[in-house]
């Protein structure tokens, strides 16, 4: 247990370490000078003053060499201080923390969606596995991988607030308008989860336990709950750990079609102005979150499925 | 004293036309349709503060837009001239100064009194600004100080006419001294507008109550709410299902749809943006102006700005749009494929190399647009290859001259409302701007007399003999004008659409009841 978490704790280091440092470097290895970007975020247009990108570079310590500037970065934020936004001049932390918990709640009730409806669907497949209904749902559901959110997105505004006016276009005010970008980030997912239970319950169904089981007295439904469905569950959960932490920096598109201040949307902005501060910050938390995630899922994994161990070490 | 100007009537007329003067809301049926005082407005804009509420940033824009910013100056379209605002007059003290008389009996949000000091350091502060905006920098501005309780004087380094101008940018509007108070601006309870912010969702949404003490007269609305929706798409839809009641700069895909809209207009006007391409006049082929010329005739601008831009753009006449005061009466450019093919001929050139079109992404309908162009030229015997580019990639080589031809799009009036910074910048042989390497000792004469003419109508005729150079050495590729297009419901009455969206939310805006 204690080695598990060791390692887990050393990679969750290590992830954090190496995907700040890229984002650091992402201004400096991209085409423009990073300088020029601040102030064109700042006062929009093309013509810049070359005193002011002096006065700016000095201000913010960017004529420092770069492990120099990134080793102050990384100083700072050991001691919990995530800098300043250099558009905004205010706490990173202040931007990030916010713009995460919005990016979570998405994700979860997107998740939970896809797990709701993805969980009934696979265990139906599996049970009529090769049967008409079987066939049905796995067409449906795998046309879902087939609609990608920029096209999602906008069909389903068009539907359900422009022609039906039954839920608001875009915003993230109450929870009415959580459903639409919700629903476009869960039928992905949907299709995923469900191919995945389907799978998982099929395995468990041909399990030599499952006749024994049934020899005992159990009936087919005790049968089905108590011994197929919690193992047709355990590859659920590495994949829902999985799309947990995609979602949570990729949410780009449907945060900019419903104008949702999350995460994804943070990160974006922040790269393209070449918010150093405020991207670096962004990252080492969804990528901190998406380790601890995956860490957790691993841990879940381990517990439910003796296949794969049955020991943390 | 000496107030700015009177302009001549064919300005008059023209910046009416191009600041949507007659362009005003609402919508079907607004004539019959009676205000109500208790109603709240929502207003959907195209961009998000993004350095917090730092004036010299566009958070100026929103916090204009959204009545609660006030300037000294203010840029009247319909009149096409600097007007009082939170200044009553001005005049030019000395060579090096002007002096504005504030406005008696207004009062911050707060209920402090606006004075020449609160008013001098405000606009000191955003002088002092680490990236100072590009109307009120300490190289335009030296000093601004109050000399007495009523006036505020502004020093300039050297003569400069446009003072007034730069006042009404709203990058130089007033705070209260209580807004400087913390780490960065802070504009709740702190401006003269006739709308208080009272609460913001950051990265979504300003929410604005009346200000019932406001200097300039009742306000129509109970208040108002300006949503941060970047994406066009998602704003032309707001407007259509009632969920936002303006909605600004429409995307010319969602125009048809918004025209078809029942409850809905659509205003356009003329916007200070033409889509250019330019040329590297510093280098073969480019710097013989019969080529210049040649591929000008060559192009179909009417096609081009009836398919790719669906109607939202029109056909460009020259640098200038044609309603703008200081554009000529020249009409757009038809193609002449046959003139074209006689000035290649005389330009000697030779198809040795294909020459690069240079579109940048950021600009999605630039690809379309190179592609029609690619097409033009090729009818003529130019061949062009298209190359997609960042901007910022593709900045320093063109800056530097390492480029054929870029296609671009800059705003004329994006600092003050006045095209002597983008005449300067990107025109003359020393601009720091000057994407197409031109270099004319006459048309830097005729722009250093219009940066010392304080006569409105004097400098906006230097102007049109400066787009008249332009234009005659074909120094770049004008394609089309831009339309800034806002869309309203009907129920929104007295609205009047500014093309640079400085100025949405005024006291007489209002809206019937329900």
């Amino acid at each position: 247990m204690l080695t598990f978490l060791a390692k887990r704790t050393a990679t969750l280091v290590a992830a954090v370490l190496l995907s700040s440092y890229a984002v650091f470097l992402i201004p400096y290895v991209t085409p423009g000078d990073p300088v020029r970007k601040i102030i064109r975020s700042r006062v929009a247009g093309d013509v810049v003053d070359e005193s002011t990108v002096k006065a700016l570079s000095d201000s913010l310590g960017l004529q420092d060499p770069l492990p120099v500037q990134y080793l102050r970065w990384l100083g700072d934020f050991f001691t919990g201080d995530m800098g300043l936004s250099h558009i905004s001049r205010t706490p990173v932390a202040d931007q990030v923390i916010p713009a995460l918990g919005i990016t979570l709640s998405l994700v979860i009730v997107a998740l939970g969606t896809a797990v709701v409806v993805a969980l009934p669907l696979g265990i139906i497949a599996a049970l009529r596995q090769g049967g008409r209904t079987d066939k049905m749902i796995t067409t449906i559901t795998q046309s879902f991988i087939a609609m990608p959110e920029y096209w999602l997105a906008p069909l389903l505004v068009l539907v359900f607030a422009l022609k039906l006016s039954l839920l608001p276009s875009a915003g993230w005010s109450t929870p009415a308008s959580m459903v639409l970008p919700a629903a476009t980030l869960a039928l992905r997912p949907i299709s995923f989860f469900t191919s995945a239970v389907r799978s998982g319950v099929i395995d468990a169904l041909e399990a030599e336990h499952i006749p024994a089981a049934r020899a005992r007295g159990l009936s087919r439904t005790q049968t089905i709950l108590h011994h197929v469905v919690p193992n047709g569950l355990v590859p659920l959960s590495t994949l829902f750990a999985v799309w947990f932490a995609g979602l949570l920096g990729g949410s780009v598109i449907v945060e900019v079609i419903f104008a949702i201040p999350g995460m994804g949307r943070l990160l974006y902005d922040a790269v393209i102005n070449s918010d150093i501060p405020l991207a670096q910050g962004g990252v080492v938390l969804v990528v901190g979150l998406a380790v601890a995630i995956t860490t957790l899922a691993d841990f879940l994994h381990r517990i439910l499925s003796p296949k794969v161990g049955g020991t943390l070490a | 004293m000496r107030k700015l100007g009177q302009l001549s009537a064919m300005g008059l007329a023209a910046l009416t036309a191009l600041t949507g003067c007659g362009l005003s809301g609402g919508g079907t049926g607004a004539a019959s349709k009676v205000a109500d005082t208790n109603q709240r407005i929502v207003v959907d804009n195209f961009r998000a503060p993004v350095a917090n509420w730092a004036l010299e940033s566009d958070a100026a824009y929103i916090l204009s837009l959204s009545g609660c910013l006030e300037t000294l100056t203010k840029y009247d379209s319909a009149q096409g001239k600097v007007v009082p605002f939170l200044a009553t007059e001005w005049k030019q003290a000395s060579p090096l100064e002007w002096d504005f008389t504030i406005r008696d009996g207004v009062k911050f949000q707060d209920g402090t009194d606006l004075t020449a000091e609160s008013v001098a350091a405000s606009l000191t502060s955003v002088l002092n600004a680490k990236v100072p905006a590009r109307a009120f920098s300490p190289s335009i501005v030296s000093k601004v100080e109050a000399t007495d309780a009523n006036t505020v004087r502004v020093t300039t380094p050297s003569e400069s006419p446009l003072v007034p101008f730069r006042l009404a940018s709203v990058n130089t509007g007033i705070l209260a001294p209580a807004a400087y108070q913390g780490a960065t601006v802070d504009p709740f309870g702190h401006c003269t507008g006739p709308f208080t912010p009272v609460s913001e969702k950051a990265k979504q949404s300003l929410t604005l109550d009346r200000n019932g003490n406001y200097w300039g007269g009742d306000v129509q609305l109970a208040g108002a709410e300006v949503r941060f929706i970047t994406n066009g798409a998602t704003r032309a839809t707001q407007v259509q299902t009632g969920e936002a009641d303006i909605s600004l700069s429409i995307p010319a895909s969602a125009l048809s749809s918004l025209e078809n809209a029942p409850e809905v207009s659509v205003l356009k006007a003329d916007s200070p943006r033409t889509a250019t391409l330019y040329m590297n006049n510093g280098r073969a082929p480019f710097n013989n102006v019969d080529f210049r010329k040649s591929l000008r005739s060559a192009l179909d601008l009417e096609a081009l700005a009836a398919s790719v831009y669906e109607g939202a753009a029109l056909p460009a006449a020259g640098p200038f749009a044609p309603s703008e005061p200081w554009a000529g009466t020249a009409s757009a450019p038809q193609q002449d494929v046959e003139e074209a093919k006689t000035l290649l001929a005389a330009a000697g050139y030779t198809a040795d190399r294909p020459l690069e079109i240079i579109a940048i992404v950021e600009r999605a309908e630039f690809a379309d647009v190179a592609t029609v162009i690619q097409d033009n030229l090729k009818a003529i015997g130019v061949p062009v290859s298209i190359q997609a580019k960042e901007y910022a990639s593709a900045e320093p080589d063109v800056l530097a001259g390492n480029y054929d031809m870029i296609l671009s799009q800059r705003n004329r009036l994006i600092d003050i409302a006045d095209p002597i910074g983008f005449l300067t910048a990107d025109y003359t042989c020393k601009g720091t701007y000057n994407l197409s390497h031109f270099c004319n000792q006459e048309y830097d004469d005729v722009i250093a007399q219009a940066a010392r003419t304080s006569s409105t109508e004097d400098r906006y005729k230097l102007y049109a003999k400066a787009g008249e150079i332009l234009d005659a050495e074909a120094v770049n590729l004008w394609l089309v004008n831009e339309q800034a297009t806002d869309a309203l419901r009907s129920s929104v009455l007295n609205y009047v659409q500014d093309p640079l969206s400085r100025y949405v939310l005024t006291a007489q805006t209002s809206k019937s009841g329900s």
